[in-house]
C-alpha cells in the first residue's frame, strides 16, 4: 500500500512515475477556487520528452546548465522535466532575482539557454543582454506572454520536439541512458550572507538519496499543497518525493492559501515557520473574537490536550531532554503521568472531537504531517500545533545538503528538536573555536550528548561542491563532512537540537556570547511585533530593530497609521518597550546581558528578497547596512562623514 | 427491585427537561432544510438504515428482554430505547469513524420524523405483552386500573420535543454562528447532566448500583453493541460502500437518548417511571463509552478506504464532476475497486478493471 518508486536518476524517476501512475494527476493548477486543471503523470512525461527533444534540437548538450528563472507554476515543472530528460541540469532562481544576480549567475554558470517565466523577466534579460555574451536562447514559459523577437515560446520548443519525435527521434532516450548518478541535476545559486552568490552543485544521487530516505507514510491517494518557492531545494525535494509516491501536487499561493487548504484538504505540505506563525496568530485572533462560550470551550480543550499529550510524551520518552534524566526518576514519575492520562482521556476525547477538530479544519483537516523547514519554529507555536493535533514536523537542512539532514517523524516526535538524522546520515558536533569533537566522543559522558558545537553532517545528500569555487568547497566540505555553520547539540533521546547560527552569534564588548534567534523568536510572538532583529556586536548591550505589526495597531485604534507614524508615536514606543521588557526578562529565563536595552521602530517592513530570504530568514548584513544610521543612534556612535 | 422514593426529584426533572431542551435545540441547530432534501438524494442508504433502525433494533431489544428475563418496567424501557430514532451524537461519531456524515444526518433526519409513526406501532407490537404483568402487579398492591402503553402521550411528547428542534433550525438559518455555539454547548451539556444524574443517583440511592440486577447492565450495554454489529452486517449484506456501512452501524446502535428521557418523563408515571429513567441513564452512559471504542476501531479499520474516498471526492470537486480517477492496478482492494469514491460521485463508478 505504502509503496514509492525509486530510480538511479530523476529522468528515470519521471519515466517510472509515468509507467506506474499513468493517468493519475501529477500537478494541478488553480484557475478558480473550485476549478483546477490537472496534468497526469503520463501527459507530463510525454510533454517533457517533447520539450527535451526540442531542447536537444536547439543545441542543449548533455550536462549543460540551463537557466530557469521563475516561480511556482505548472510550466516550471514541465521545463524541469525537459531539462532532466535531455540530460542537462537547471540553474533555478525566483522572479525576485536582482539584475546583478542574473548577470552573475548566467555568466558564472555558462548558461547558453535559459527559461524565463514572465514577460517582465524576458524584458529584463533582454535589457541585460550585452552583459551576457554566452546566452544564445531565451524561452518564455508563460503561455499567455508574448515572446519578443529572438525569444522562443515554450510551446514552440515543445512543438518542435513533438514533430521530431513523431518522425522517430529518440535522442532523449539516449540522453537518459547516459545520465550518471554523479551528474548534476541542478546548480542552485544561494545568496550568501556576504559576497557573490555561491553555486551549489547537487547531483542526481543527492536527490534520489533524499527521496528514498524521507521518513513518511504516503501513497498515491495523498494530496500535496505547494506553497514555498519551487526553485528552493526544500520545496523541490518534496515535489520529487511526491512524484515518487504518485500523489498530486497542487500549486497554491500565499494569497489563496487559506482557501486552498480548505478546498484541497492536503495531506502533506512543505512549510516555513512564518506560515505557522501567521496561522497561529489568525487562530488566536478568531478565538479572541469568538463567543465567550466558544472561547471557554477552546481553553478547556487546549488545557486537556496539553495535559494529555504531555503525559504521552513523557510515557513514550519523547520529552525534550537536553540534560540527562535518571531512569529511576522516570520510573517514579511514570505512574503519575499515567494517572493524569487516565483522568484526562475521556474529557480529551470529547473536546478533541468537538472543539479541536474545528481548528484542524482550518488547515484542511486531513494533514497527516507537514514538514517545516528553512528556519527555527518557535517552540510555543510548535507546541500549539502539535497539541491541537496538526503534526508539524520540524526539519533541518541547507541547500548544500539537498537539503534534509534531520527531520522529526510522526511517531517519534520530540518537540523542540529537529528529530533524528535521516537514515545514512552521520552527525558530529564540533567545537566551533577549538575544533574539538564534542559528539560522538568517548571522553564525555553519554558520548557527548548535550554538548554544544557546530553541526557537521556526512551522508549521501552532501553536495558535490560549489561550482568553480574549489577553495570555498575545501573550506566547507572536508572528508565528506559538511560544516553547516549552525550551532546544535544531540539530545539525550538522540535528536538534533538547533541552537542558532555559529556566525550570527553576537559577541558583546563584555565578551558574553548571545544567540539572537531565541530572543527574536520570543519577541516575534508578540502581537505588536511583526519582525525584529537583535543587534549589539562589540557593543555594551543588546539593541533591537523592530517592525511593528501594522494590522494589530490599526485594530487597537491607530487607524490610518503608517509605519512612519507608528515609529514616531511615543505611546506606541512605550507600548512596545513594555512588551519587550516583560518578555525578555530574567524572570522568563533570559540572562541579564540578554535583556534588550534600546530599540528603534523601522519605517518600512522587511521584504522577501530584500531583508528576508525566501524562507523568511533575516539577512542580517543587509539589514545592518540599510539601518546603520539607526544602529549608530542606539549606541550613540558619532557619525563621521567622509568627504568624497 | 423497587424504588422506595422517586429516582428523580422535581428539581432534577426540571434540569433534565432543560437539558433535553438544549440538546434538541443543538440538534436543530445542526440541521438545515437541505438535509431533508438530501434524504431524497440517497434513498437506498436511508432505506437500509431505516430497516436497520426500526426493523432490527426493536427486535434486538425485544430478544434481549426475553433472553435476560427483564422486569416488565425495564423491559418496556429497553424496548422503548430500541424503537427510538437516531440522535445527533451519531453524526459526530460517524464523522470521526470516517463514515458518511451526510448519510448519518439524512438518517437522523428521516428517522426523527418517521418515529412519530413508527414508535407507537412498534411499542404496541413489542411492549404490549408486558403491560399485563404490570397491571397484575398493580392490582396485587391494591391499585385499581389497567396499565396501557400511553400511545397518545408518546406522540404528544415526540411532537413537543420537535419544537426545540424546529427552533434550532430557525436559529441556524438566521444566525449560523450562534448555531455552532449551540451545537457545541449541547454536546458538552449532555455529558455534564448525565454525569450529574449518575452522581446524584449514587449519593441518594447508594445501593442502587448494587441492587440493579446484572442482567440489566448486560442489557443496557448489549443493546447498543448488538445494534452496531447488526447494523454493520446488515448494510454489508446489501452491498453498500464501506463509508455507508460505518454510518449505518453507528446510527443503528446510537439512539436519541434525550428523547428517551423526554418520552419517559412525559408519558409514564411511577411506579415504573423511575425504573425506566434508570435504564435510560444506564444506556446513555454505556453507549457513549461503547461508541467511542467502536469509533476508534472503525477509524483505524476504515482509514485506507476513507482516504481514497476523500481523494476521489476532491478530484471531482476540483477537476469537474466527470473526472475519473484511475489508481494503479492492484492499489485498490476489491471492495472499493469498482467505485473508489464509494457512492459519492457517479462518474467514478465503473466495471472492475481486469488486473
Amino acid at each position: 500500500m505504502f509503496y514509492r518508486i525509486t530510480a538511479q536518476n530523476l529522468a528515470e524517476l519521471y519515466r517510472k512515475a509515468a509507467d506506474h501512475y499513468d493517468s493519475l494527476p501529477a500537478f494541478a493548477t488553480r484557475i478558480t477556487a473550485l476549478e483546477w486543471k490537472p496534468v497526469s503523470y503520463r501527459e507530463l512525461y510525454e510533454q517533457g520528452l517533447n520539450l527535451a527533444t526540442g531542447l536537444i534540437e536547439i543545441g542543449v548538450q548533455a550536462r549543460d546548465h540551463v537557466g530557469h528563472f521563475g516561480d511556482n507554476r505548472f510550466e516550471w515543472i514541465l521545463a524541469d522535466y525537459g531539462v532532466q530528460l535531455c540530460g542537462a541540469a537547471d540553474v533555478p532562481r525566483g522572479r525576485d532575482v536582482t539584475d546583478d544576480e542574473l548577470v552573475y549567475i548566467i555568466n558564472h554558470a555558462h548558461i547558453e539557454v535559459t527559461f524565463v517565466e514572465t514577460e517582465l523577466l524576458q524584458e529584463r534579460i533582454l535589457y541585460l543582454r550585452d552583459e551576457l555574451p554566452n546566452l544564445r536562447e531565451i524561452i518564455l514559459l508563460d503561455p499567455d506572454g508574448k515572446p519578443e523577437p529572438g525569444v522562443r515560446s515554450l510551446n514552440e520548443v515543445t512543438a518542435l520536439g513533438a514533430k521530431l519525435r513523431a518522425e522517430g527521434d529518440r535522442r532523449a532516450e539516449e540522453r537518459i541512458k547516459n545520465i550518471k548518478p554523479e551528474d548534476l541535476f541542478t546548480l542552485i545559486y544561494t545568496s550568501g550572507t556576504t559576497g557573490q552568490p555561491k553555486g551549489v552543485m547537487l547531483t542526481h544521487a543527492n536527490m534520489i538519496s533524499q527521496v528514498e530516505s524521507i521518513p513518511s507514510r504516503h501513497y498515491c491517494a495523498d494530496r500535496v499543497l505547494s506553497i514555498l518557492p519551487i526553485w528552493h531545494i526544500f520545496e523541490r525535494v518534496f515535489e520529487m518525493y511526491t512524484i515518487s509516491f504518485g500523489a498530486c501536487t497542487y500549486y497554491s499561493s500565499i494569497r489563496t492559501l487559506s482557501e486552498d487548504l480548505k478546498n484541497v484538504e492536503p495531506t502533506f505540505m512543505g512549510s516555513a515557520p512564518r506560515l505557522w506563525e501567521k496561522l497561529h496568530e489568525r487562530i488566536l485572533k478568531n478565538i479572541r473574537e469568538s463567543h465567550p462560550v466558544r472561547r471557554a470551550l477552546f481553553r478547556i480543550a487546549y488545557f486537556l490536550a496539553r495535559n494529555y499529550k504531555d503525559s504521552i510524551y513523557f510515557l513514550s520518552d519523547k520529552k525534550l531532554k537536553t540534560r540527562p534524566f535518571a531512569e529511576w526518576k522516570r520510573m517514579l514519575l511514570a505512574p503519575l503521568h499515567a494517572l493524569r492520562w487516565l483522568l484526562v482521556v475521556p474529557w480529551y476525547g470529547f473536546f478533541n472531537a468537538a472543539v479541536l477538530e474545528r481548528i484542524r479544519l482550518g488547515a484542511g483537516g486531513s494533514l497527516k504531517a507537514t514538514v517545516s523547514g528553512g528556519g527555527a519554529l518557535p517552540i510555543e507555536i510548535d507546541k500549539f500545533f502539535n497539541y491541537v493535533g496538526i503534526p508539524v514536523l520540524e526539519g533541518y537542512g541547507m541547500t548544500e545538503t539537498s537539503p534534509v539532514i534531520a527531520v522529526r517523524k510522526s511517531d517519534d516526535l520530540v518537540i523542540g528538536t529537529v528529530g533524528p538524522p535521516i537514515p545514512g546520515t552521520d552527525i558530529r558536533i564540533v567545537d566551533y573555536e577549538t575544533g574539538e569533537l564534542q559528539y560522538p566522543n568517548e571522553k564525555y559522558p553519554d558520548q557527548g550528548r548535550g554538548r554544544k558545537g557546530e553541526i557537521w553532517a556526512r551522508g549521501p545528500q552532501v553536495m558535490k561542491g560549489y561550482y568553480r569555487q574549489p577553495e570555498l568547497t575545501e573550506q566547507t566540505v572536508r572528508d565528506g563532512w559538511m560544516r553547516t555553520g549552525d550551532l546544535g547539540m544531540i539530545t539525550y533521546n538522540d535528536c538534533l537540537k538547533i541552537l542558532g547560527r555559529c556566525k550570527s552569534t553576537i559577541v558583546l564588548s563584555s565578551g558574553e556570547n548571545v544567540e539572537p534567534e531565541p530572543i527574536e523568536m520570543r519577541l516575534q510572538q508578540s502581537p505588536y511585533i511583526d519582525y525584529c532583529m537583535v543587534i549589539g556586536q562589540d557593543q555594551r548591550f543588546l539593541g533591537a530593530l523592530i517592525v511593528p505589526n501594522l494590522e494589530e495597531f490599526r485594530r487597537i485604534g491607530y487607524q490610518d497609521y503608517s509605519f512612519d507614524d507608528l515609529a514616531e508615536n511615543t505611546r506606541v514606543q512605550s507600548l512596545i518597550q513594555k512588551e519587550i521588557k516583560s518578555t525578555i526578562s530574567t524572570a522568563n529565563g533570559f540572562k541579564s546581558y540578554e535583556v534588550i536595552r534600546d530599540f528603534r521602530l523601522l519605517p518600512v517592513s522587511f521584504q522577501v528578497g530584500d531583508e528576508l530570504t525566501n524562507l523568511y530568514k533575516l539577512k542580517r548584513h543587509v539589514i545592518e547596512n540599510k539601518y546603520s544610521d539607526l544602529i549608530r543612534k542606539i549606541y550613540k556612535i558619532e557619525h563621521v562623514t567622509v568627504e568624497q | 427491585m423497587q424504588f422506595d422514593t422517586q429516582l428523580l426529584y422535581a428539581s432534577d426533572q426540571a434540569l433534565l427537561a432543560l437539558m433535553i431542551f438544549i440538546i434538541m435545540l443543538g440538534m436543530g441547530a445542526s440541521l438545515t432544510i437541505d438535509d431533508f432534501r438530501a434524504v431524497a438524494r440517497r434513498p437506498r442508504g436511508v432505506l437500509i438504515g431505516f430497516m436497520s433502525q426500526f426493523g432490527l433494533m426493536p427486535l434486538v431489544a425485544f430478544t434481549l428482554v426475553i433472553v435476560l428475563n427483564f422486569h416488565p418496567a425495564f423491559a418496556i424501557a429497553l424496548i422503548l430505547i430500541g424503537c427510538l430514532p437516531g440522535g445527533t451524537t451519531s453524526n459526530m461519531f460517524a464523522y470521526f469513524a470516517r463514515g458518511s456524515v451526510a448519510l448519518s444526518i439524512s438518517m437522523t433526519t428521516a428517522s426523527t420524523v418517521m418515529a412519530l409513526l413508527m414508535m407507537p406501532i412498534l411499542l404496541e407490537l413489542y411492549a404490549s405483552g408486558f403491560t399485563q404483568q404490570i397491571s397484575e402487579a398493580m392490582r396485587a398492591e391494591g391499585v385499581e386500573g389497567e396499565f396501557v402503553i400511553p400511545t397518545m402521550n408518546i406522540i404528544t411528547s415526540l411532537l413537543l420535543v420537535l419544537i426545540p428542534v424546529a427552533m434550532g433550525m430557525f436559529i441556524r438559518r438566521k444566525w449560523p454562528d450562534w448555531a455552532k455555539t449551540a451545537e457545541d454547548t449541547a454536546g458538552f451539556m449532555a455529558i455534564i447532566v448525565i454525569l450529574y444524574l449518575i452522581g446524584t443517583a449514587f449519593v441518594r440511592h447508594g445501593g442502587l448500583f448494587l441492587q440493579t440486577p446484572i442482567t440489566v447492565y448486560i442489557g443496557a450495554i448489549c443493546v447498543g453493541l448488538i445494534g452496531f454489529l447488526f447494523g454493520y452486517w446488515f448494510s454489508r449484506l446489501w452491498g453498500v460502500p464501506p463509508i455507508f456501512q460505518r454510518a449505518i452501524s453507528l446510527e443503528t446502535g446510537i439512539q436519541n437518548g434525550p428523547l428517551a428521557f423526554a418520552v419517559i418523563l412525559l408519558s409514564f408515571t411511577d411506579p415504573i417511571q423511575s425504573q425506566m429513567i434508570w435504564l435510560a441513564i444506564l444506556y446513555s452512559t454505556f453507549i457513549v463509552i461503547s461508541s467511542s471504542f467502536i469509533t476508534l476501531y472503525f477509524r483505524r479499520k476504515g482509514r485506507f478506504d476513507y482516504e481514497v474516498h476523500r481523494n476521489t471526492v476532491i478530484h471531482n470537486r476540483l477537476f469537474g464532476e466527470n473526472y475519473v480517477t484511475h489508481y494503479p492496478a492492484g492499489f485498490l482492494p476489491k471492495r472499493i475497486a469498482h467505485d473508489p469514491s464509494q457512492g459519492s460521485s457517479p462518474s467514478q463508478v465503473r466495471e472492475v478493471e481486469k488486473v
